[in-house]
């Protein structure tokens, strides 16, 4: 019976890819058959040749090279500068891979045009249904034990946190849009390996192999059986193949079926089929909470740590017709706690924002040392030694407690190869057992639960303690105080203080509460309507009667 | 450029602006992936093929195509695409199923067959020395009185800013007091009741069958993401710039190269301009 | 893990096919059909003129003295699949010949897996030039409905300058390059020629073209809806009063969507139409009606193409006495059999056969000439 099932596992192994790519990074290819197709073209072209083995196997590493470079590049460029990953992308590949149909179908010469290329043996000359079959099977199997592995390693953890929250992620240093193009040119290889073994079982590639059907079927597949588990797009694969060749001759109605049946899935069980036979068998069996690893010292991280001045030169920041920032310039020491404070809207968040690239300056510069740092993308701003926690917590909400962490830890120290050891999950930093150690920090009980559960308050701690993780030479924080009690409240400010006093580092706060800018400021930087109202030492601001005329209110 | 061509360029763009402006506001503003857009075309075709089937005159052709499409569409807002809004690849997913479910539907009852529909303007009519159809004519001066007649309303009216706000936020928008099922009900059904009118009034010009409306589907997103999504000037423009290359190109390169510049100048535009040329928010 | 379900998996299929296979003596005949996909459309009198072809055949005692038994499949779908759906039905079902109405790529893909090993009949309206073990061709080649028509057609209607227009691919292509040699042989030249891509809905600059190009016949081998929105238009624009038109796979159900205000002047060349007068014809035509109702899917070229495949495999049977590919192939050359479509002859594995021409003027195909024993350009050796 090796004719049902072997085509059905080489679609399930491009929709592995698909499931790969779209369950952890969520991008959604629409055009999945272009890579199948172009290797299925390849393998024809070459088994018409009758080369021999070898060169064959060498060609073929050679084409998934230069197809998981092609689309590494595509998706790369095409997420650069962006945080989300929007249906443009989608409808690029989906636009290419209808170039790609309607070019396989004219360049007759090449590919046979509709009726096809054909006429060859299978890859080593062996039975389509019987040696070769074999050889679809083996694949299977190492392509899911691949996944299996890669879903135990820090960067299944990246792809996931990827999806959860880009901003952050970026923040932290990671270039997502590099991070994605990486994902797209893996689950690229694989469906581009299955058009190979497609073109070598089949005995013919015809424009169908590289077409919007394909690819949309494809999705289908792996939205089916499920994206969420390594085996969801093999059994989505196997279950409707198995299905509609079963019912195509025998229920006229059958795509009237599987039409509800789909939408059925979309709605009620998004995770498809294998998330219910997920939840099914861990009703029998549940699962088992692993103990904690023994924590590792992480190494050191990559930036450069001796403490430097940040400079604002003349900085301007206009969006649309609004000036955000006119003309702001001061000049901090190379260490200490400066607060910023100002009223809302006097451009507080967004001098932040220039500063880690999340807003690109219309004029001026911003200096760290000598090095000009204004308007790079947020990914590099970590490289600079610049951490930031954001004003309303931002952290991965899907994940739990220790892998927020794990991620962070990875910020601004992971090398390549550390994206596959597990020992990466077990770093630790002296900055990050700081913040954990200390006994009124509440995180250490909820390690394992989802960040999406906790209280607003113990966010903040996950987002200020993800922070410091990566020890940054110049730590930005966004009103870090913002839905705390007042216990809580003077326990960050300690933090705060602690970190600064150990690290001799520079921290720029943003906060609205005049005890605590009091308490913990070495100097005080003003902002009101996008200028540069006074920066001076806490009683100096204080007395000076323009600040007094904006806060004539009061203190707070 | 010779006349025939600039009343083709017009035929095309305003046709293709009329059967992507529904797709525009489901697309558009409510942020649904609509891939059974061109089965609402398909089935507002089938509207004129129904009065001739029934035997009744043809001023019902209008009240049958939305008395057919209306409450499909509502039915299909009310049961399945209501759980889809902020779920964009989800909406995607559904409508592709949605879509398979009303070819196979229509091809139950009309079977699969091609019908026929004669234009209620026969011949050609003198224009600029060209000969042309005077149905497609009468079409493109009534489609360019709508679009003014739909910007004059769009200016005027808060219904746009409300659905925005209620996309953008479904609690606040109904604490401030707008029904969101209402309203979302009310904009996808308008969305596909246009997509019918654009199939009916396309009905004498094309072919008929079940399958027909993938042929409106990937032009009507391209235009709307190379226009912008979200406002009237960018459809505009974006259809301009696809169906003005394709006919452009078909007519002094081949429809072969129209076809693939098409496809190339959307992926130019996905990549450099996502936002499209024109777009609302941001 | 992977492993395991997959035997799982084929062992229940296993055990599904092996009840599903009956143990009666009848000779299990394969039959090809698009349920499905763009072609969809003529499965339905596919399957119908399949199913009156074997009651005949059984009538007659069946092929070898064994009455046949249908066993059908879905091809409409992708090559791939489609050659799967007749693995089933080869390997599963037993089936121990193949008659098959369906798209080129199939066709190739199904030499590929039959490789020879069980006697295949491809019956469709095809570009030509195919050739293997066990295949039989009874479809129309381009040199057979064109060669006879277009000096007829330039003689009955005076017309000489030709614009060839299809979809982009392998048949339209094959069709024409093969007309431009007719043409020229009948003293006609070609002003233009043109291909559009199966994606494209719309023809306004190719109708723009044919009118600057002052044709006054044009050879339309656009396939399916194509074909019908390009007709439609055609007529929309007033083209009908300049140029006739000419199709070699318009047949009764896109005559129907083009419609009787936009066929004016559309010719068709086929080896079949239902409104074919001939005594064979009109009893086929009464037996499919008794059959199937009078609202049966409506006969056309493409669905009756399957009973010609049927009828020419028990003929060809019957002479080789067996079902073994290399008898068949041996005794191939000149099987003779009558049809609906006129008397056949099997020349160089190809269906010579009579071309009738009809005029779509007013809706309804009306059959103005018919050429007599037709053969194709094709010749496969043996």
């Amino acid at each position: 019976m090796a004719y049902q099932i072997g085509l059905y596992l080489i679609y399930g192994i491009a929709a592995q890819g698909i499931g790969f790519l779209w369950g952890k990074t969520g991008v959604l290819p629409l055009g999945q058959a272009l890579f199948f197709g172009i290797a299925a073209y390849v393998t024809a072209i070459t088994l018409r040749a009758e080369g021999n083995l070898f060169l064959n196997l060498a060609l073929a590493a050679i084409v998934l090279a230069v197809i998981a470079g092609f689309a590494f590049v595509l998706a790369a460029l095409v997420f650069r500068g962006r945080n989300e990953s929007g249906p443009y992308f989608s409808l690029i590949t989906l636009a290419l891979v209808m170039i790609a149909e309607q070019v396989a179908g004219t360049a007759t010469s090449l590919t046979g045009g509709f009726n096809g290329m054909s006429g060859f043996n299978s890859l080593g000359n062996l039975d389509p249904f019987g040696g070769f079959y074999y050889v679809i099977v083996a694949a299977t199997v190492a392509v899911s034990l691949f996944l299996f592995i890669l879903n135990r390693l820090p960067v299944n953890l990246i792809a996931k946190a990827v999806l959860d929250n880009e901003p952050r992620m970026q923040l932290l240093g990671f270039p997502t849009h590099m991070i994605k193009g990486a994902a797209f040119a893996f689950s690229a290889m694989i469906a581009a390996l299955a058009g190979g073994l497609f073109a070598s079982h089949q005995g013919i590639v015809t424009p169908t192999s590289t077409g919007f059907a394909l690819s949309a079927e494809l999705v289908i597949l792996t939205a089916v059986g499920g994206r969420f588990h390594v085996l969801g797009p093999l059994i989505g694969a196997v279950i409707v193949g198995w299905a509609s060749t079963e019912l195509r001759d025998s229920f006229p109605y059958w795509e009237l079926l599987m039409a509800v049946v789909f939408i059925l899935v979309v709605l009620k069980a998004p995770g498809g089929i294998s998330e219910l036979f997920e939840a099914a068998f861990r009703r029998v069996r549940p699962k088992t909470p692993t103990s904690a690893a023994p924590a590792v010292t992480a190494p050191e991280t990559r930036f450069d740590k001796t403490p430097r001045p940040l400079r604002f030169e003349d900085v301007r920041l206009k969006i649309g017709v609004v000036r955000i920032l006119n003309a702001v310039s001061f000049d901090t020491p190379a260490t200490g706690i400066i607060s910023v404070i100002g009223p809302n809207g006097a451009g507080k968040t967004s001098a932040l924002n220039t500063i880690t690239g999340n807003l690109s300056v219309t004029g001026g510069r911003i200096m760290l040392g000598e090095v000009r740092i204004d308007s790079r993308p947020p990914h590099t701003a970590l490289s600079n030694g610049i951490g930031r926690k954001l004003q309303v917590p931002s952290v991965f909400f899907s994940l739990s407690v220790s892998e927020n962490l794990a991620i962070a830890m990875m910020a601004g120290r992971l090398r390549m190869s550390d994206l596959f050891k597990p020992s990466t999950f077990q770093w630790r930093s002296k900055s990050l057992s700081d913040v954990l150690g200390h006994p009124s920090v509440p995180l250490k009980e909820e390690m394992t639960d989802p960040v999406e559960y906790l209280p607003q308050g113990h966010r903040q701690f996950l987002e200020y303690a993800m922070t410091v993780a990566a020890e940054p030479s110049i730590l930005l924080l966004d009103e870090p105080c913002a839905g705390l009690s007042p216990d809580e409240t003077a326990l960050m400010t300690k933090l705060v203080q602690s970190y600064q006093s150990e690290t001799s580092r520079l921290v720029i706060v943003i906060e609205h509460d005049m005890s605590i800018v009091e308490a913990i400021s070495d100097k005080v930087l003003v902002l009101h309507l996008g200028k540069v109202l006074a920066f001076d030492d806490y009683d100096k601001v204080r007395q000076n009667p323009q600040v007094q005329a904006v806060y004539s209110g009061g203190t707070k | 450029m010779s006349s025939v061509l600039l009343l083709n360029l017009a035929w095309q763009i305003s046709t293709l602006a009329l059967v992507a402006l529904g797709l525009a506001i489901v697309f558009g503003k409510l942020r649904i992936m609509n891939m059974a857009h061109g089965e609402f075309v398909m089935i507002g075709a089938y509207a004129p093929v129904i009065t001739s089937m029934l035997g009744l005159p043809g001023w019902l052709q209008l009240p049958v195509c939305l008395v057919t499409v209306g409450p499909v569409a509502f039915v299909l807002e009310r049961t399945i695409i209501r759980h889809l809004y902020g779920r964009m690849f989800d909406s995607l997913l559904a409508t592709w199923g949605i879509a398979i479910l009303l070819r196979e539907i229509v091809e139950l009852i009309f079977g699969r067959g091609y019908q026929s529909v004669s234009p209620p303007i026969a011949g050609t009519v003198c224009v600029f020395g060209a000969d042309y159809p005077a149905y497609r004519i009468a079409v493109i001066i009534g489609i360019l009185l709508g679009f003014i007649g739909l910007y004059w309303w769009n200016t005027r009216s808060k219904t746009g800013t409300r659905i925005k706000a209620m996309v953008g936020n479904p609690n606040l928008a109904e604490a401030i007091g707008i029904n969101t099922a209402r309203l979302s009900a009310g904009a996808f059904v308008f969305g596909c009741c246009t997509a019918g009118l654009a199939g009916l009034i396309l009905a004498p010009t094309v072919r008929i069958e079940p399958m027909m409306g993938l042929d409106y589907l990937i032009r009507s997103f391209f235009a709307l993401v190379v226009g912008g999504l979200g406002s009237l000037e960018g459809l505009g423009i974006g259809s301009g710039i696809i169906a003005g290359t394709q006919t452009f190109l078909g007519a002094v390169a081949s429809q072969t190269y129209g076809y693939l510049a098409v496809l190339t100048l959307s992926i130019l535009f996905l990549w450099l301009k996502p936002n499209g040329v024109r777009s609302s928010s941001r | 893990m992977m492993k395991k379900t997959a035997t799982l998996l084929s062992s229940v299929v296993l055990t599904m096919a092996l009840g599903t296979m009956s143990v009666s003596a009848d000779t299990k005949i394969g039959v090809l059909v698009p349920d499905s996909g763009p072609a969809g459309l003529f499965g339905p009198s596919t399957r119908n003129s399949a199913v009156l072809a074997a009651k005949q055949i059984n009538a007659n005692g069946g092929i070898n003295g064994e009455q046949i038994e249908l066993v059908f499949a879905d091809v409409g779908v992708p090559p791939a699949e489609a050659a799967q759906a007749a693995l089933r039905l080869w390997k599963g079902q037993g089936a121990e010949a193949f008659v098959g109405m369906h798209d080129s790529a199939v066709r190739e893909a199904l030499i590929g897996r039959f490789n020879g090993e069980v006697p295949y009949v491809y019956t469709p309206v095809y570009e030509g030039n195919s050739c293997a073990d066990g295949l039989y061709i009874t479809g129309e080649t381009p040199s057979q409905q064109l060669e006879p028509v277009i000096p007829f057609l330039a003689e009955k209607e005076g017309v000489s300058k030709w614009y060839l227009i299809g979809h982009d691919y392998n048949w339209p292509r094959d069709t024409n390059a093969l007309a431009k040699g007719f043409i020229a042989d009948a003293g006609g030249e070609v002003v233009g020629e043109e291909y559009v891509p199966f994606t494209v809905g719309e023809f306004d600059s190719s109708l723009q073209r044919i009118k600057e190009s002052g044709a006054d016949a044009v050879l339309v081998t656009l396939v399916g809806g194509g074909s019908v929105g390009f007709n439609v238009s055609f007529a929309g624009f007033g083209l009908d009063d300049q140029a006739i038109r000419l199709g070699t796979l318009i047949e009764e159900n896109t005559l129907a969507g083009i419609g009787a205000d936009n066929a004016n002047r559309l010719y068709s060349s086929s080896g079949y139409f239902s409104s074919i007068e001939t005594d064979a014809a009109a009893s086929f035509a009464a037996d499919y009606s008794a059959a199937f109702g009078s609202d049966a899917p409506a006969l056309n070229g493409l669905g009756q193409s399957a009973y010609e495949g049927l009828m020419l495999l028990a003929a060809l049977t019957n002479k080789a006495g067996s079902l073994d590919v290399a008898a068949m192939d041996a005794a191939a050359e000149g099987t003779t059999w009558s049809t609906p479509r006129g008397d056949n002859t099997l020349m160089g594995r190809h269906m010579a056969q009579t071309i009738y021409l009809a005029d779509g003027s007013g809706g309804a195909f009306n059959v103005v000439a018919s050429f007599d024993n037709v053969p194709s350009s094709e010749a496969c050796s043996n």
